[in-house]
């Protein structure tokens, strides 16, 4: 579990950042040189996930000044609740609200990552 | 089961009492302007802030430091993400970025995740500033492509055909007449815009263009896009190993 884990985090990560995120695999040849860039390791850091997954951009660095007044703050959020919504969010059992600017950028976590974000933001003051 | 059709009864009639009740608390943050789906729709009028932005001189170091909050998701260089989920910019004309930031500003290019980013810019000189920013930056050898292949022949055709006139043969766009910069952006990108402006989803569309791509088959416009992702503009482009 702890293994599929890692993996997932890491095709996550590979499509987030590796070049070709959309391709399969191109043909020999057809691309120029020095496309390649290595993809970051995957991480279940928290606080690094925040910065590398965009979250800051909409919430504040901080967790607790969102760019809208009316986005939450996440600070000392509640860790449990903040799973469950962001997990109803990205299946789409939750659709209210704010919920149409989180549900185009979701794909950028998975189950795993999407954990340790709120254990980490639930840890803020 | 029998409790379970119960179940799905109820699903069904709290799904009614949300879909009617949905206007009323499912408001968008962002406003609604009239687009493509309107009688009389204009493209590009000129009018508002964005005159005013274009008429502006942006200043590109004053832009650098209003870019940073837009470097959290299109990264510091411009660059977006390979797989489509913001798209590169460096490298992008000045009017196309104006263009683009005031029609989601003013509810025409619908678009929630972008949408308090464009509201908070302070004024059109800020706007302005950023865009003259942008401009300078290098565009990234490196960006997301298709998946290559047989079709790229078929796709490279449709651009020589249909593309190649607005967008330039090394998709260089035009400044003077807001067509943007092709050249260094996502496949994922410009196949989930090029979708959207077939189908009208995209409001603040050209009706020319929507007109030239609404009836490609949908294999037609991964071609085309695909020998799109693979341009380069020697002027702009950044040398491999050289970006910002």
């Amino acid at each position: 579990m702890r293994r599929r884990g890692w993996t997932l985090a890491a095709v996550v990560t590979a499509a987030l950042f590796g070049v070709q995120a959309m391709a399969q695999e191109p043909p020999a040849g057809t691309e120029p040189a020095g496309t390649e860039v290595a993809p970051p390791a995957a991480t279940l850091d928290g606080a690094t996930l925040f910065m590398q997954r965009t979250c800051f951009a909409c919430h504040g660095k901080d967790a607790k000044t969102p760019i809208l007044p009316e986005y939450p703050k996440l600070a000392g959020q509640n860790e449990a609740y903040m799973v469950r919504q962001i997990m109803d969010i990205k299946s789409g059992a939750r659709n209210n609200g704010n919920t149409a600017a989180m549900q185009g950028i979701l794909h950028l976590v998975n189950e795993d990552e999407i954990k340790a974000l709120a254990a980490y933001l639930a840890t803020l003051k | 089961m029998r409790n379970r059709g119960i179940g799905r009864l109820a699903a069904a009639t709290l799904c009614g009492v949300v879909a009617l009740a949905a206007p009323v608390w499912a408001q968008d943050a962002a406003p609604k302007a009239k687009g493509i789906e309107s009688e009389g729709y204009q493209w590009n009028q000129m009018e508002g802030e964005k005159v005013e932005a274009l008429t502006l001189t942006g200043d590109p170091k004053r832009g650098e430091a209003a870019y940073e909050v837009c470097g959290a998701c299109h990264l510091p260089n411009g660059s977006g993400r390979p797989d489509g989920t913001f798209p590169q910019l460096a490298g992008q004309h000045r009017t196309v970025l104006i263009k683009q930031i005031a029609d989601i500003r003013a509810g025409r290019r619908d678009n929630p995740i972008m949408y308090p980013f464009a509201k908070t810019l302070v004024d059109p000189q800020e706007l302005a500033d950023v865009a003259a920013y942008i401009e300078t930056l290098p565009i990234p050898p490196n960006n997301g492509r298709g998946p290559g292949g047989d079709h790229l022949k078929r796709g490279e055709e449709l651009y020589k055909v249909n593309c190649v006139k607005c967008h330039g043969p090394n998709g260089e766009g035009s400044m003077k007449d807001f067509f943007p910069v092709l050249a260094g952006q996502h496949y994922a990108y410009l196949l989930r815009q090029i979708r959207d402006i077939a189908g009208g989803k995209r409001r603040n569309a050209n009706p020319d263009m929507v007109k030239l791509v609404k009836d490609f088959p949908d294999e037609d416009l991964q071609a085309v896009v695909d020998y799109m992702s693979r341009l380069g503009w020697p002027e702009r482009t950044a040398k491999p190993g050289k970006q910002g």
